[in-house]
């Protein structure tokens, strides 16, 4: 492309997009690993922690600059640690001199494994220390450093409570200002602040306030040392223990990318948590910290097994049930969900047709839309609203209200329904058959309740409410290894035969022309947006 | 301030005439009154011998003058006034940097008490030449009675027509404000003073962008030291030739020194560029005991020895030439004394204090620094300590820090450990273990606490 600037790295030229941030094309294009502290693709560069210093040839040869706050301009030469003695020898300094006042308590330190100190003392480091103990450390830790504010509140030293959620071992930081950037950047709320100056400098809310925004979990994600941590995450697992799959807020309209993080164990295993993942497009690097805790309620209160008229029941016989109920009843409302996938409405409608004219389908929510808050929320908590759209499905639910009269069995899945004061009239339709993850309000009213996998534990596609559509992957770990998908269920109900989710996003496809030519593979990680209708339509 | 000494200084010195550029005033009681300036031809410039000049000529008429910042860098005022680029669609801020703190100088000071007028002269044809409607000083927090004797002088300008609106009947105004810093040292570093004048932390910026196009609240931004402006007027009405006649042909003018230690008379005192230090050592009433070293340009200029003195002068080339700098002209000579060892650690404490915690190797270097002197000095150090002391230093010396706090901390220790290293050898050889090497770990428990 012509619009390529040519910069020569270490002495191989190498093609870079102008107005490049210098490490984003040392990183990208040179393929050159450069190491960062303070440095975070969606924060202000701060400059500080030096550890990107590169040489970069000026009016008088070659000098230091740092390669986070440099932009790429053509016939930039530079020189790395592969071409450089002066580099490798400043980094080991920086390194050397940021190891000085950190102690060295990985084996307890809930970072460990993921921290990007360790990772860069590997890569830049490595040094023979000249700095010891006993000249003396300043660390933060240390019983010198508490002190009361004056708000008297605590302060200074190990495990100090900054609020809620976010716990700070003041000894581990590096002051590298990434969390005071965060707060004042993106939570537009600055409750975080440097203190002192010199290697006193130190992390600290102001006097007498805590840090409790609803964003302030993403400062323990960014931050590169085991300095802010989470309270739900503190001691609990070993991060080289966890697996982790892709997926998305399903809570949320917006959809924040995540991965689940989860360790396998002789009992089944157990979700640990949820960390944001990185999409430009969607939530850049954050998620709310209700997204986060979403992982607490997979193993709380989940619907295991099948329950018929209030007496508990075998998933199998609950579904024996559930096919009984059907083909005696004379009319049947099919309620499609927005709170799950493409694929398991598509079973849902697969149900419809099966049932022929006995059955009619309705779909929407009564739960208001709210206002996007512009990070990694819209606000909406029916998370595949767009995605009803797609497949024709209109907001139908208070004419099911009004004709609830005329109908003898209703089938509701993902949704708990009948926890709304507006749907008394549907709650009174002799038979009720509810998939659900959890025993909801919906489950327990259900003359059918069947028990099916969670958000976390089935495969399929959203469509999120910038007209997105992005994956859900399934994470092994479930709370009984009998539990379905509700398509699964749904499809055999219809009789279709489906053997995977595939088989869902087909008919999914069949039903909605902008989704034509479209494959997982496609959607990928990152999502994909979805072509505009007119073009879809000509492609179709 | 009568217990400096330095005025009235000698009108002539070892055969050659001493200027009076900056220091007119300081010996004329009551100068700084608006009466008093007036009768010495303050402010006689203020109507068409400054009105009648274009920005460009006043501009190239500093660049001609070879007047340099006389705040520590010695940056080419005229070059930095040209940088400010034209039509920005900003206004464009001038800034006095009256934060003075580098140990050892203390000319500033005198020059704001006895002085101010003359830097509000300054002020206004610097404000003209680049087109400057608000100007800020920033000074230091303690000075107090330097910003009550600027405030009184701003005021009678103001009265006198000399400053606000329309003056001279140009249509060109201009306000002053003084702006009281809190003391910390960094806040002498342009960006961070500028930080510190928007009500942020003290701390420099990364540049690029340079003041000179995105300084104060954004916009382009002159930040100049109170002797370089008041450098300004005595140029506008002698001609860069005039200004030129003084000094020498690359460092041309005059300059304040600040002389402490050992000489008998310490104090400020004005002199050409490029006088011999042993010159100006008996203008400030001679060198007492015999001379071991001087640190030339303010604490972090690297020290000098006492041969290296013998050859030097005060200019900014001759300084270079031995790998120091003329820094602010704080001149401290030191006989043998002093102990060197000692000199370090209170100057090494100083940067470890005032290092303002941004960026690494800065913020946890000039401590470690610090507590490795103190080991040194406390009769725990190790052999190859000095050599220990020149290699953490070499880490933040050659620009790999924000802003030159890194270098200006790193100079002392590194020409104090290389000149003076016997001294820091003797106190090495004090602890009976010095061949031990120190342990990497602690092993005592609760060392980690």
């Amino acid at each position: 492309m012509s619009n390529l600037i040519t910069i020569t790295v270490d002495g191989r030229e190498v093609q870079v997009p102008p107005r490049t941030q210098l490490i984003e094309a040392l990183r990208g294009p040179a393929q050159v690993e450069t190491p960062a502290f303070c440095y975070h693709q969606d924060l202000s560069v701060a400059g500080n922690c030096r550890i990107c210093l590169v040489e970069v040839e000026g009016p008088r040869g070659f000098a230091f600059g740092i390669a986070c706050h440099m932009q790429a301009a053509p016939g930039m030469k530079v020189r790395t640690q592969n071409s450089s003695d002066r580099v490798k020898w400043a980094r080991r300094g920086v390194m050397e001199s940021l190891l000085v006042n950190h102690p060295l308590d990985c084996p307890i330190c809930d970072k460990a494994g993921e921290c990007t100190l360790q990772e860069h003392y590997m890569g830049q480091g490595k040094h023979e220390s000249r700095l010891t103990d006993e000249v003396g450390k300043q660390y933060k830790g240390g019983a010198d450093h508490r002190f009361t504010d004056t708000k008297g509140i605590e302060r200074g030293g190990k495990a100090i409570d900054l609020g809620p959620t976010v716990v700070l071992d003041q000894e581990r930081c590096i002051v590298c200002s990434r969390c005071v950037r965060f707060m004042d950047e993106v939570a537009k709320d600055s409750q975080l602040a440097i203190a002192g100056r010199g290697d006193h400098a130190y992390i600290t809310t102001f006097p007498g306030q805590p840090l409790d925004h609803a964003y302030d979990l993403n400062v323990t994600d960014i931050c590169p040392v085991g300095a802010l941590t989470g309270k739900h995450f503190r001691f609990q697992q070993r991060v080289w223990n966890l697996k982790s799959v892709e997926s998305i807020d399903p809570s949320d309209s917006l959809g924040a990318n995540l991965t689940i993080d989860y360790a396998i164990t002789g009992e089944g295993g157990k979700v640990w948590r949820l960390m944001p993942r990185r999409n430009p497009d969607v939530n850049k690097s954050w998620i709310a910290n209700r997204t986060r805790m979403l992982y607490e309620r997979l193993a709380e209160n989940r619907l295991v097994e099948g329950r018929v008229a209030g007496a508990p029941a075998t998933l199998a016989e609950a579904e024996r049930a559930a096919a009984l109920a059907l083909s005696g009843a004379r009319k049947i409302a099919i309620v499609a969900s927005g709170h799950t996938t493409l694929e398991e409405n598509a079973a849902a409608l697969a149900l419809a047709d099966a049932l022929g004219n006995r059955a009619e389908v309705f779909a929407g929510s009564w739960l208001p839309a709210g206002t996007p808050d512009g990070i990694a929320l819209s606000n909406d908590p029916v998370a595949n609203r767009a995605g009803l759209k797609l497949l024709g499905l209109g907001d139908t639910l208070d004419d099911l209200a009004r004709r609830a009269g005329e109908f003898d069995a209703v089938v509701l899945f993902h949704h708990d329904l009948l926890a709304d004061a507006k749907a008394a009239p549907i709650a009174s339709i002799a038979n009720r058959i509810v998939l659900d993850a959890w025993d909801t309000a919906s489950a327990k009213a259900a003359t059918v309740a069947i028990g099916v996998r969670a958000w976390a534990e089935i495969r399929g596609t959203m469509v999120n409410c910038k007209d997105r559509i992005q994956l859900l992957q399934a994470c092994p770990v479930v709370p009984s290894a009998d539990l379905e998908p509700a398509w699964a269920i749904l499809a055999r109900l219809a009789g279709a035969g489906w053997t995977s989710e595939i088989d869902g996003w087909k008919a999914a496809v069949a039903r909605s022309p902008r989704l034509t030519g479209i494959t997982y593979r496609a959607i990928g990680p990152m999502g994909m947006a979805l072509p505009q209708a007119a073009v879809a339509a000509g492609v179709a | 301030m009568s217990a400096l000494h330095g005025f009235p200084q000698p009108a002539e010195w070892k055969g050659k005439a001493l200027p009076r550029i900056i220091s007119r005033l300081f010996d004329v009681p009551n100068g700084h009154t608006l009466a008093v300036a007036k009768q010495h031809g303050a402010y006689d410039w203020f109507g068409s011998t400054l009105f009648d000049k274009s920005q460009f000529e006043l501009i190239q008429t500093v660049i001609d003058s070879g007047l340099r910042g006389r705040g520590g860098a010695g940056f080419p005022t005229g070059m930095k006034w040209s940088f400010v680029p034209r039509n920005s669609g900003k206004p464009v801020y001038l800034v006095i940097n009256a934060d003075e703190g580098e140990p050892g100088t203390f000319k500033d000071r005198l020059c704001m008490a006895r002085d101010p007028h003359l830097l509000i002269e300054g002020c206004i044809i610097a404000g003209w030449a680049l087109g400057v409607r608000t100007c800020y000083i920033y000074v230091r927090g303690e000075m107090l009675p330097q910003i009550q004797s600027l405030n009184h002088a701003i005021k009678e300008a103001y009265d006198a027509g000399y400053l606000g609106r329309n003056l001279g009947g140009t249509g060109y105004s201009l306000d002053i404000f003084v702006h009281r810093g809190a003391g910390a040292y960094i806040c002498g570093e342009e960006t961070a003073l500028i930080n510190s004048l928007e009500g942020f932390k003290g701390q420099p910026r990364l540049k690029p962008p340079f003041p000179a196009v995105s300084g104060a609240f954004a916009a382009p931004t002159v930040v100049n030291n109170v002797e370089t402006i008041m450098a300004v007027p005595y140029i506008l009405k002698h001609g860069p030739k005039g200004y030129r006649a003084w000094g020498s042909d690359k460092s041309p003018g005059s300059k304040l020194f600040s002389v402490s230690g050992d000489v008998h008379k310490q104090g400020v005192y004005e002199v050409p560029l490029g006088m011999s230090f042993m010159d100006f050592f008996e203008l400030a009433g001679g060198l007492k005991g015999s001379l071991l070293g001087c640190i030339p340009g303010g604490s972090s200029s690297p020290v000098l020895t006492a041969e290296e003195t013998a050859t030097a002068t005060m200019d900014y080339e001759s300084l270079a030439s031995l790998k120091s700098m003329l820094g602010s002209g704080a001149v401290t000579p030191f006989n043998t004394d002093r102990d060197p060892v000692l000199m370090l650690q209170s100057i090494a404490r100083f940067y470890a204090h005032e290092s303002c915690g941004q960026c690494t190797p800065c913020r946890e270097g000039t401590g470690y620094v610090d507590r490795v002197l103190d080991a040194v000095v406390d009769g725990h150090g190790r052999t190859g300590d000095s050599d220990l002391l020149h290699a953490l230093a070499s880490q933040y010396e050659p620009m790999t820090t924000i802003c030159a706090f890194g270098p200006g901390a790193a100079w002392p220790v590194q020409s104090f450990v290389t000149k003076f290293k016997p001294y820091f050898d003797a106190y090495i050889a004090k602890n009976p273990n010095a061949a031990v090497p120190r342990q990497l770990t602690a092993t005592a428990p609760g060392a980690f606490m």
